[in-house]
């Protein structure tokens, strides 16, 4: 259907309060099939919250999730990743006394097509060589480092086949030569077919992969638009203004 | 109600008392510190030990030697923390609280082992001229010793609160059980914080243990049963809620009393367990704690 | 390298040759009891380990199904009931007391399924000894036909039931799923993996095999009192022995087993008393200093290549 097609992720209204705090506010927005989709805003305004939300780590308080039309909003995270929703931590959170391998290999076994073992382990090892820890496969996951665990990250998420791939802050912490080789790793992803969604920081980088951003503000939404329009907006600016890498990304 | 069941809820309320003040301690320790002392049962009973010597030796009111319990406790409960706790502070929360656990229930068969080479398996008890004496509301007794243990242990609690809400001390250890990144940030001495919760966990055990000597007998093996106890009572009144936690003290203790008496005493603790399950099910935080 | 893959299975099926031969070339009860100690704290130590050490949860009532099968295996076994039936009996209700317990404190995080556990052992500990407080004697008919051998028969197949168990654990997908859980929950809920149905399969496979291994004890036990088969000293043998040998290894329990019983009869002190001192203390440093146990000692020193 293309009705489906086009709103391939949606969140409806979604609303989180922690405690007394307010956190995400009656976000709404869709991801159409293929697209990137950017997820931006700064610090505190909500991102990590909405994610979490769509992965379903975090019960809404209020509005829905749905994935090609179908409402997952009380699905536990296991079952969405089984439907096609992976997604990686903004703190990695490797499966720390596990080689890298068998942290690729469980999400291959337990992701959204089944795989025998040896399948499986075959995956794993080509999916560790996508992200270029080919050479660490029988390493424990607590001795990589922490860019190794970033793309270990990847390789884990993208193990579970999924549909939508949600991604918080995959290039923060990187140097820019790093930068350059995660975008390149972003751009095969999609090629591949997968949807993604994006939290990032990196306004440059923004603007060179998304097709679309939604912008957060103190858990609402405030703008939604190609890059180019939503990120020179003055409301948005003036969200960023403070920060240096955002304003170096808005002078670019 | 007849006053049969009143003199039951009477009972409850008493020995409640004492459950809701021997949770207190363990419930400090595990908000501020996030680890689990499983022994904190050995060490009320340690509490009771120094009330029996004191009595034993200089005929010492057990409610003077509260005043004794309290300190050698915090001593103890501080040589804890600092032997084998503090090992665990850099740990993840999970870890922490996995591997307080572990530590805890060696340690819980360590201090029971070493109190019976100490004094010996049986019960003793401390029996002051007063033991006996009741007041009498028409049809209902209430034991004058119990009435005062639980009054004590209200005072206890009361000085504990203004402990933790009017002194530099005691707000630097609400701080930390809050928020411990945004603690240690504002300059607060994390180390010694949890050094001095720990100890005051331990103290409160201490006069916990004195106030248990005053009606009920001591022995080396009554520790898991007021850790169980401490236990139930905190995950029935939320963690980290001081009156809560008293409260609910006082409910396990009547349900307890009360479900004896219509099921039979063979099966009084069980209502204990069915309870922690129903809370579980139903009401993970707790019964008194605001959602 | 890891040890099971050093001993190849042809060993391990020589091994269980010779451990099943016990009994055909000796009737010395001391050997035969001693076999059957050391058989029936594998099972205790591995039905232990295979919720502790493969997915990371703490149990502190093992003692609780361990004694929930020795009593139901034991009342219908002298109540007339055949052995295998009485002892699925009794496995069945260790099993179903652990789904009890687990379903509602495995779905929370934090300390509650310790605390579960916990309540569930010292609770079932005095309510069986309130219920059933005269000692449990076989009578006359039963001592006549009593022999050793098919108890160290039983205990030999709960240990190597257990050993399967956790052998299994080790290598299927649900073992992975398991690691996963133990390792990160977020984690291997993103991976796909349902913890909490993981937790608690493993949990009532866990008690299961308690339940057996304590009705194993209850057929073999000529005289106890029904609330020694709760006492909490059958939790921590089972956590000691499984800290020793190795957590979460699959050869860390016999390891550990061996070890334990060897030190007890070395130390043969007079007071039981004095060997809970020393060996809570030992397992005090073992989780705080040694958290990998006998098995981690192993492959250090294999790693440098003694
Ligand atoms: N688990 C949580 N408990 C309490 N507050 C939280 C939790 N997660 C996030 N918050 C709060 O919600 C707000 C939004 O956080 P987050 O979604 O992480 O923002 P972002 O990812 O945009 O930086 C912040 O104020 C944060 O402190
Ligand atoms: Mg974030």
């Amino acid at each position: 259907m293309s009705g489906d097609r086009q709103r391939l992720l949606a969140a409806e209204g979604l609303t989180k309060t922690f405690g007394g705090l307010r956190a995400v506010i009656d976000v709404s927005f869709t991801v159409a099939e293929g697209e990137i989709l950017g997820l931006v805003g700064p610090n505190g305004s909500g991102k990590t919250t909405v994610l979490n939300l769509i992965a379903g780590a975090l019960r809404t308080d209020a509005g829905r999730v749905r994935l090609a039309g179908r409402d997952i909003t009380r699905l536990p995270p296991s079952t969405r990743t089984r439907l096609g929703i992976a997604r990686t931590f903004q703190l990695v959170r490797p499966l720390r006394n596990l080689s890298a391998a068998d942290n690729v290999l469980v999400a291959r076994l337990y992701g959204r097509e089944r795989a025998d073992f040896s399948a499986a382990r075959s995956d794993s090892l080509r999916l560790l060589d996508l992200v270029g820890l080919r050479g660490k496969a029988q390493m424990l996951a607590t001795r990589l480092t922490l860019t190794e665990r970033k793309r270990l990250e990847i390789a884990r998420a993208l193990a579970t086949q999924p549909i939508v791939l949600l991604l918080d802050e995959p290039l923060s912490g990187l140097n820019p030569t790093e930068v350059d080789t995660a975008l390149s790793l972003l751009r095969t992803i999609r090629k591949v077919g997968i949807t993604l969604v994006i939290v990032e920081h990196n306004v440059r980088a923004v603007r060179a992969l998304c097709d679309r951003v939604v912008v957060l503000n103190s858990g609402r939404r405030v703008v939604e638009g190609t890059p180019g329009e939503a990120l020179s907006r003055p409301e948005v600016i003036e969200v960023y203004l403070g920060t240096r890498s955002a304003r170096a990304g808005f002078d670019a | 109600m007849t006053s049969i069941h009143v003199q039951n809820a009477v009972f409850g309320l008493l020995i409640g008392g004492l459950y809701g003040l021997g949770a207190v301690g363990l419930s400090l320790v595990f908000g501020v510190l996030t680890m689990l002392n499983v022994a904190h049962g050995e060490l009320i009973m340690l509490g009771g030990y120094v009330s029996i010597w004191l009595f034993t030796l200089w005929r010492l009111d057990p409610f003077v030697s509260v005043l004794v319990a309290g300190p050698a406790l915090f001593i103890v409960g501080a040589g804890l923390f600092w032997v084998l706790f503090r090992r665990l502070i850099h740990f993840t929360e999970e870890h922490k609280i996995k591997n307080s656990i572990l530590i805890g229930f060696g340690l819980a068969l360590v201090l029971q082992t070493l109190a019976i080479l100490a004094w010996e398996a049986d019960e003793r008890a401390v029996t002051p001229s007063y033991a006996g004496e009741v007041l009498a509301l028409g049809g209902v007794v209430v034991p004058l010793s119990r009435l005062a243990a639980l009054v004590l242990a209200f005072v206890v609690l009361g000085g504990l609160h203004l402990f933790l809400t009017h002194t530099r001390q005691g707000t630097a250890i609400r701080a930390t059980a809050e928020d411990e990144q945004g603690a240690a940030l504002a300059g607060i001495p994390i180390g010694r914080v949890y050094l001095i919760a720990f100890g005051l966990g331990s103290a409160l055990a201490g006069v916990a243990g004195a106030l248990v000597s005053v009606s009920e007998a001591i022995s080396p093996a009554i520790g898991l049963h007021w850790t169980l106890k401490a236990l139930i009572v905190i995950v029935l009144g939320g963690m980290g809620n001081i009156f809560g936690t008293f409260v609910a003290g006082v409910f396990l203790g009547v349900v307890e009393s009360m479900s004896g008496f219509l099921f039979g005493n063979a099966y009084r603790e069980v209502v204990g367990l069915a309870i922690f399950l129903i809370v579980l099910s139903a009401r993970p935080q707790g019964l008194f704690a605001r959602s | 390298m890891t040890v099971p893959r050093l001993v190849p299975p042809a060993l391990i099926a020589c091994g269980v040759v010779v451990l099943g031969a016990v009994p055909l070339f000796t009737s010395s009860r001391s050997l035969l009891t001693w076999g059957f100690l050391i058989l029936l704290y594998i099972a205790l130590a591995q039905s232990w380990n295979l919720l502790g050490g493969f997915g990371g949860q703490v149990n502190l009532g093992h003692a609780a199904f361990f004694g929930l099968g020795a009593l139901v295996t034991r009342m219908l076994w002298l109540k007339g009931v055949p052995l295998v039936l009485a002892l699925l009996a009794g496995t069945a209700g260790a099993s179903l007391a652990g789904l009890i317990v687990g379903a509602p404190s495995l779905r929370l995080h934090g300390p509650y399924f310790a605390i579960g556990t916990l309540a569930v052992a010292e609770i079932l500990r005095i309510t069986a000894g309130n219920v059933f407080p005269e000692v449990s004697t076989l009578p006359a008919r039963a001592l006549a036909g009593y022999h050793l051998a098919p108890r160290y028969y039983l205990a030999l197949g709960a240990a190597l039931l257990t050993m399967l168990a956790a052998w299994r654990f080790g290598r299927s997908r649900f073992g992975y799923g398991l690691a996963a859980v133990r390792e990160d929950e977020a984690v291997a809920e993103a991976s796909g993996v349902h913890a909490f149905r993981h937790k608690l399969l493993a949990f009532v496979v866990s008690s299961a095999l308690a339940g057996l291994t304590g009705g194993v004890f209850g057929f073999y036990h000529v005289s106890f009192y029904p609330q020694f088969a709760f006492s909490p000293l059958w939790t921590f043998d089972a956590l000691l022995i499984t800290f020793l040998g190795g957590v979460g290894a699959l050869w860390g329990p016999p390891l550990g087993a061996a070890f334990f019983l060897m030190l007890r009869e070395a130390l043969a002190f007079r007071l039981l008393e004095v060997h809970v001192l020393i060996f809570g203390i030992l397992f005090i440093i073992i989780v705080l200093a040694f958290p990998g146990g006998l098995v981690e000692g192993w492959r250090t020193l294999a790693r440098r290549g003694y």
